[in-house]
């Protein structure tokens, strides 16, 4: 066993224990524990990564050397170590854009309660990431659910206290279905460890008994992983969660806690029921028929929305359903799109929450769309920021969600059914919803605004040279979604490797 | 010296003089102006008629384009029709030298006058139909400044309306040379016709159809019923004339172009005994008949004139119609009649507006007794289109009604030769009170006070040798008659 | 030549235009001359490129899956390649005067001149991908433009123009994507690339996808019902008008369908199938109804552009008949339709320029003052409506040949549409003719008497282009010889 296998195990802890320790440090050691977690975790993860591409496979690794049902199990192979890199890089790139604007919006007597969460929602997606277990599966889901509220909640005002306690509600209506989804996999199956459990499917299957209890139980840990990653339509919860918390949190929120769900139910899918069983099963054309309307939906209701930072939020309901609708496919092909889909919507819409808040901020703090007019003359790297996530999501080549559409569209051609003409339609559909919001924003943050009104609403302007870190951060963000869009080919690769070593 | 080069300098000389007349300011001065104008008229009948009578000769201008060619022929038809053009646009030329003294811009007038003599010469001498299109075309824009001279409302909207309906006939035919391009052996006018009766066989009934609108289409020039309402607008808005001109040449260029398309590109043979020629010939009575009709309600005097155009180049049409050797000498007879005796008829009622200013037909009584001799050569021209023997209208139309008797087509043999014989009553009644009530005005007249009001002799002398011309053509026919029939007999 | 030209005749202009705005020109003048000589010397590399004849392909980034930005030269290229090459460094020579009182220039030319690398990246681009990348982008650098003026209306305008052209990019897409799945390779080759094999029954999808792929390239070719931001786009400076909406943008879309048709699925693949009816019928009503809105429009660019919708339409007509000489056709009017249309808008906007005022009935008797000017519009309009002689007449005989020969019924009704939008032609020019020479008698001149021709800058570009269009109609042997064998396949 290879040194660098222990990584997994190690970058839980590490991101765990730096959490515990920091809730005895002043904010200012948190944040730099905090930064060092990550990256520490962030280049392990690296290292991982190559090993395994070099190496090949997967492999598990038992904690403590007990054997299942006792011991509990990691399994990671290249897929993960991907995953994990990116989520690292991205937390990594959100939590610096957002620091300056973090002092400003949280007390600074909560600023390492603020680097605990998120200490503590790093370790949990690393978990979900990594885990074999069932049941580990569910408690870091829990540990998830409870950093991110705090995440919500720690701006305290009005609307972010709804907005925590709506996604509480909703949140724990989740874990609750995915709960009772796994007590009667459990049930059924007699074990937790995922890879035994898919053999005790395979039996079901074969034998024919137990059928319905299996797509009931398909069915609620679908549901459960759904409404936590907000579907539509049970994405009531999100626009606020997004639109109102602090910048960080809004881009942690949208492009890795979502999707670390999303990751887990992949995973649930392959490695612990079988694809073919879920491709058999009905619930596939649920989510594609959900994914559609949440493709169509959340993007008509971002036209409509005259916040900035909602409309990014209603963007992102959007790009769930564009993920959804990869897997409703309920072709290899389409999954594949849908992680990559992770990956670019991640590096994206992370982009835009932090380029929003710089355009935000420089138009006297207010979110109205028409406050933003001229607001890329005021904060040019936001501007710059904006555009290219905007261009981005709307599929324009040299980034990385046209890399997504296309694989969308060509999961959809080759799809051998009648799946595939609506989704083309669709996917032409919300692209076209897409540049409308987008490029309307685009467009209005590029008309100079009246110097007059400049001087009444107090709007200010930021060079870059006061505010490197910042600059630097969209900087690293845009050349990361050029990467994902020009070199999308090994990404690609490993994604197939990854999923056939799932099976 | 290549002697088909003279073709260039008849055609090519009065378009850059004219396109000089406008653009040198030197030609403000009005004496310098006439002058340069009568000499250019005069050098340019003498290369048309050099041309004219030379041997038959070809010339290949300019190849713009694969089957696109400027190429010019010189055969019976072109000739007459050069010397027609000739004659007429010479005298109405010198006629134009004291008329346009009482209208302005005359440089603009005398300019475009030259140039459109050059491009009627051009399509006298077309020797395929790309050149003929591409001349026709040139024709419609140069003459259009000629209907719009006046700048009045009523002339900029006649110009309009002779545009778009000169351009919409102008594109029918232009789909029928697209066609032609295809089916016919060669563009180039041939005696007979060139279709190409392996390509055409399996597409007759398209080609009918083409056929149709090409005849539609160069009868929108001619006044042909239902595209012939632009006529009786355009026609006497001009000065007169430019109105004699546009009627009595003009308007025959849209004749020849029917001519040139049945009897040189489709050939009589495809044509005959199907619908088209019925429908044609139904088209052309009813002109004939509708134009004779609307002109004998009609009060003003030049409109009067124009719907009488109208009809008459039906007459031709008709004639044309038949397909039938006798029809078609009749109708090349009544294309130079017609043209000396309505040029005659429009220099008249110019006379008439020059001198008093009265442009309706119920002002005009006892002018006989005012202007004699304009008067005397208006009826002698008139006689001539009624058709009273001797005078030459009485010729073509004899030659129309044998033809159409002749011609054995059921209804129409004989329907033919009433509706003219109707139709030329309608004539009379429109054209001689003029004439009666000029000459005998009625008791009630009040001769003190008659003034002598007869215009200069530049302007007498082209009317009376209109007039005679087209009593003498009457008297004398023979040559004439021998010349078309020698054009004929190629065609048909 | 050195394939590494095709990279520096894209990436100069763009690049140098980025410059623009930073370089501390100390007069306008020098600024001026910069950029002429910009446009010139990107101008030389294309054409040099093109008179070298054929070059084969050359990748320059790789994505995934066999996708790439790669580059090559063939026919089409060379005839869109050279006509941007011509027009382009006239109409900067017009902006220069044109652009003297429109305020901030610099990003103006900026983005003028990076338009210009973004349209020879569509000439040279080897396969639908690299396209469909400098597509999307032509929309990009081209919105500025249209916001120039950054009033209401410009920037309704652009956004309408970013909708349509994102939205028509997504549907193209839709249809790239069925040629990475059904076809041999992405690559342009002449009579498609489509793998009937993997296509099996399928048929039928494919023709759909076509249909979405030619309406999704249609946009920007104006063609009905995708049409409306074109005369709304008007708004944008007279040298935007002029150059991108009626040759650079607009031209881009309807070389795009012609790739799409004739090098992506092939005419062999949908030559009488229903969807030729479908885009032929799409192509033939849109000719009529852009002729019949200009009727109808008394602003003078808007009319422009209608007709342009109009004009457009023919070269995608003669594209949908589907056969080599329709190709032919269809390339004739592209090159014809480009000197006549931007010889019509510049006139229009010297017009605009040197009065002030926009509409139809406020030109009565400028021929008189403006004589180089309306002389120019007069050339223009007369070759618009088809008079031999001129260069539309060309392009209208070679579609109208193409018509006939291909012995479909439709395309015989193509023509009379084609003749039916000559008359409207004549209606919608002529009247502004007549108008400028004949203003009728009561008009006092005296109203006018300060308006007068502009300067060499701004006259030199017409009477080039004036010129262009008559020596198009008389001499064209030459070129529709080449078009011929650019649509056999030749280069």
């Amino acid at each position: 066993m290879a040194f660098v296998q222990n990584v997994p195990f190690f970058s839980i802890m590490i991101s765990m224990f730096s959490g515990i320790v920091s809730s005895v440090l002043p904010g200012k050691a948190a944040k730099w524990l905090n930064t060092a977690a990550i990256t520490v975790i962030g280049v392990m993860s690296a290292c991982l990564l190559g090993y395994m591409i070099d190496v090949g496979g997967s492999y598990t690794f038992m904690m403590g050397h007990f054997p299942a049902p006792w011991g509990n199990e990691i399994r990671a192979g290249a897929l993960e170590a991907a995953m994990a890199l990116a989520f690292c890089v991205v937390m990594l790139l959100s939590m610096l854009g957002g620091r300056k604007k973090l002092d400003d919006e949280v007390e600074k007597s909560k600023h390492n309660i603020y680097y605990i969460l998120t200490d503590l929602l790093l370790s949990s997606l690393l978990a979900l990431i990594y885990t074999n277990d069932l049941f580990t599966a569910y408690v870091f889901v829990e540990i998830n659910t409870i950093s991110a509220c705090g995440l919500i909640m720690i701006r305290q005002n009005g609307r972010t206290i709804e907005a925590a306690v709506r996604y509480m509600i909703m949140s724990l209506l989740g874990s609750g279905l995915l709960l009772m989804g796994i007590c009667m996999l459990y049930d059924l199956t007699g074990h937790l460890l995922m890879s035994n459990i898919k053999e005790q499917v395979a039996s079901i299957m074969e034998t024919g008994t137990y059928r319905i209890p299996l797509s009931i139980t398909i069915g609620l840990i679908t549901v459960g992983l759904s409404i936590k990653s907000a579907l539509f339509p049970f994405h009531s919860w999100l626009p606020d969660a997004y639109g109102y918390s602090t910048v960080s949190s809004a881009a942690m929120l949208s492009s890795l806690v979502s999707k670390g769900y999303i990751f887990l139910l992949i995973k649930i899918f392959y490695r612990v029921i079988g694809f073919d069983i879920i491709c058999e099963s009905k619930i596939i054309n649920v989510l594609f028929v959900f994914g559609l309307c949440g493709m169509i939906f959340g993007s008509v209701s971002a036209i409509m929305e005259k916040d900035v930072r909602r409309m990014i939020a209603f963007s992102s309901v959007a790009q769930i359903g564009y993920i959804y609708m990869g897997f409703g496919l309920g072709t290899t092909e389409g999954v594949v799109a849908s992680i990559f889909h992770i990956l670019a919507h991640s590096a994206t819409k992370s982009l835009l929450f932090i380029s929003a808040i710089g355009l935000t901020d420089v138009s006297a703090g207010s979110r109205s769309f028409f406050a933003l007019t001229g607001a890329g003359y005021r904060n040019k790297i936001a501007g710059v920021g904006f555009t290219v996530g905007s261009l981005s999501m709307v599929g324009i080549p040299v980034f990385a969600g046209f890399v997504s559409k296309i694989l969308f569209a060509e999961a959809a051609v080759l799809h051998p059914n009648i799946k595939m003409l609506p989704t083309l339609i669709v996917l032409a559909i919300s692209t076209i919803l897409n540049a409308i919001y987008f490029m309307k924003t685009v467009i209005r943050i590029y008309v100079p605004e009246k110097k007059s009104v400049i001087a009444e609403k107090g709007y200010t302007t930021v060079t870059m040279s006061r505010q490197k870190l910042y600059t630097v951060t969209i900087i690293l963000f845009v050349l990361l979604n050029m990467t994902l869009g020009m070199m999308s080919e090994p990404i690609l690769h490993i994604i197939q490797t990854g999923l056939s070593n799932f099976a | 010296m290549n002697n088909s080069i003279w073709i260039v300098f008849a055609v090519f000389f009065p378009i850059l003089c004219g396109v000089a007349v406008l653009l040198l300011p030197v030609f403000r001065e009005r004496i310098k102006l006439l002058r340069a104008t009568g000499t250019v008229l005069v050098v340019t009948a003498v290369l048309a008629l050099l041309v004219v009578c030379g041997k038959e000769q070809e010339l290949l201008l300019l190849q713009f384009g694969e089957n696109l060619k400027l190429y010019f022929h010189v055969d019976g038809l072109g000739r007459l029709y050069a010397v027609l053009v000739s004659l007429v646009w010479v005298l109405a030329g010198i006629f134009s030298f004291e008329y346009m003294k009482h209208e302005q811009e005359e440089k603009r007038y005398f300019g475009f006058y030259l140039i459109v003599y050059g491009v009627l010469l051009a399509l006298a001498f077309a020797g395929n139909m790309i050149t003929f299109y591409v001349f026709y075309e040139i024709m419609t824009l140069t003459s259009l400044p000629l209907v719009l001279h006046t700048r009045t409302r009523d002339a900029l909207m006649a110009g309009m309306k002779y545009l778009f309906y000169s351009l919409c006939g102008a594109y029918m035919v232009l789909l029928g040379i697209y066609f032609m391009n295809q089916y016919a052996a060669t563009l180039d006018f041939t005696a007979g016709g060139s279709l190409d009766m392996a390509r055409v066989s399996g597409h007759e009934g398209v080609l009918l159809v083409i056929a149709f609108f090409m005849i539609l289409g160069f009868g929108v020039k001619a006044g042909m019923f239902p595209m012939h309402a632009w006529l009786p607008t355009a026609h006497p808005v001009a000065p007169a004339p430019a109105s004699a001109v546009l009627s009595g040449l003009i308007v025959k260029a849209g004749v020849i172009g029917v001519i040139r398309t049945v009897y040189y590109v489709i050939g009589p043979e495809f044509i005959r005994g199907t619908w088209v020629q019925t429908v044609w010939l139904i088209l052309t009575l009813t002109t004939v008949f509708m134009g004779s009709m609307l002109a004998y309600r009609e009060r003003l005097l030049k409109k009067r004139l124009a719907y009488s155009t109208v009809s008459q180049a039906s007459y031709i049409l008709f004639g044309l119609a038949l397909l039938q050797p006798q029809a078609m000498t009749g109708s090349l007879l009544h294309i130079v009649f017609h043209a000396i005796i309505k040029s005659c008829l429009f220099l008249s009622a110019g006379a008439i507006i020059y001198r008093t200013g009265k442009t309706r037909v119920d002002e005009l009584t006892g002018i006989g007794k005012q202007m004699p001799a304009t008067i005397w050569c208006y009826t002698f021209a008139s006689l001539a289109l009624v058709g009273i023997p001797p005078a030459s209208g009485f010729i073509s139309k004899w030659y129309l009604a044998t033809g159409s008797l002749e011609s054995g087509i059921s209804v129409f043999s004989w329907l033919g030769p009433v509706v003219l014989l109707v139709s030329a009553l309608l004539t009379a009644g429109y054209l001689l009170p003029i004439t009666i009530k000029g000459f005998l005005p009625g008791a009630g007249y009040d001769y003190k006070s008659l003034k002598k009001l007869e215009p200069a002799k530049t302007m007498t002398i082209p009317l009376a040798i209109l007039a005679a011309l087209a009593v003498l053509l009457g008297v004398i026919p023979n040559p004439l008659t021998a010349y078309i029939s020698g054009i004929v007999s190629a065609v048909l | 030549m050195s394939k590494y030209w095709i990279l520096a005749a894209i990436l100069l202009p763009v690049i140098g235009g980025a410059l623009t705005p930073l370089l501390p020109f100390k007069k306008r003048s020098q600024m001026m001359i910069y950029l002429e000589f910009l446009m010139l010397a990107t101008s030389a590399i294309v054409l040099s490129l093109v008179a070298h004849g054929p070059m084969e392909i050359f990748e320059v980034i790789y994505f995934v899956r066999g996708l790439s930005i790669s580059f090559k030269i063939d026919g089409m290229t060379m005839v869109f390649a050279s006509l941007v090459a011509v027009l382009w460094p006239l109409a900067m020579l017009y902006s220069f005067e044109y652009m003297e009182h429109e305020g901030h220039e610099k990003i103006f030319f900026m983005f003028y001149s990076m338009t210009y690398g973004v349209t020879l990246g569509i000439a040279f681009a080897s396969d639908m991908l690299s396209m469909y990348f400098f597509y999307e982008l032509l929309t990009l650098v081209t919105v500025p433009l249209v916001m120039h003026t950054l009033k209401r209306e410009a920037i309704l305008a652009s956004r309408k123009y970013l909708y349509y052209s994102l939205g028509g990019a997504a549907f193209a897409l839709v249809g790239l994507v069925f040629l990475l799945v059904y076809g041999d390779s992405l690559e342009f080759v002449m009579g498609g690339v489509l793998n009937l094999e993997k296509i099996g029954d399928k048929t039928n999808t494919l023709l759909l996808v076509y249909l979405l792929a030619f309406m999704g390239f249609g946009v920007k070719a104006a063609i009905w019902p995708l049409s409306s931001w074109l005369p709304q786009a008007g708004v944008a400076p007279t040298p935007v008008t002029a150059l991108l909406h009626a040759v650079a943008v607009v031209k881009a879309g309807v070389f795009a369908i012609i790739r799409l048709t004739y090098y992506s699925f092939g005419t062999e693949f949908l030559r009488g199938t229903w969807v030729q009816v479908v885009v032929m019928g799409f192509a033939m009503f849109s000719i009529v109804y852009g002729c019949s809105r200009a009727v109808k429009e008394t602003h003078i660019k808007r009319r422009l552009a209608y007709s342009t919708v109009s004009n457009l339409s023919y070269i995608i007509f003669g594209a949908t008949i589907m056969t080599p000489w329709g190709m032919t056709g269809a390339l004739a009017h592209m090159v014809c339709h480009a000197f006549m249309k931007i010889c019509s808008f510049l006139c229009a906007g010297a017009f605009m320029h040197q009065t002030g005022k926009s509409y139809i009935y406020e030109m009565n008797g400028m021929g008189r003052r403006m004589p180089v000017v309306f002389g120019c519009f007069t050339v223009s309009a007369l070759g618009l409506m088809g008079v031999p002689g001129l260069a539309g007449f060309i392009s209208k005989w070679n579609l109208a040949g193409a018509a006939v020969d291909s012995g479909n019924v439709q395309a015989y009704f193509g023509i009379g549409c084609l003749l039916i939008s000559a008359l409207l032609t004549a209606i919608y020019m002529m009247s502004i003719v007549i108008r400028a020479f004949f203003p009728g008698k009561e008009f006092d001149y005296s109203t006018i008497a300060t308006v007068k021709d502009p300067t060499w800058k701004m006259c030199l570009p017409l009477l080039v282009f004036a010129a262009g269009v008559i020596v198009l109609g008389l001499f064209s042997s030459p070129l529709i010889a080449f078009f011929r064998d650019v649509a056999a396949g030749i280069y």
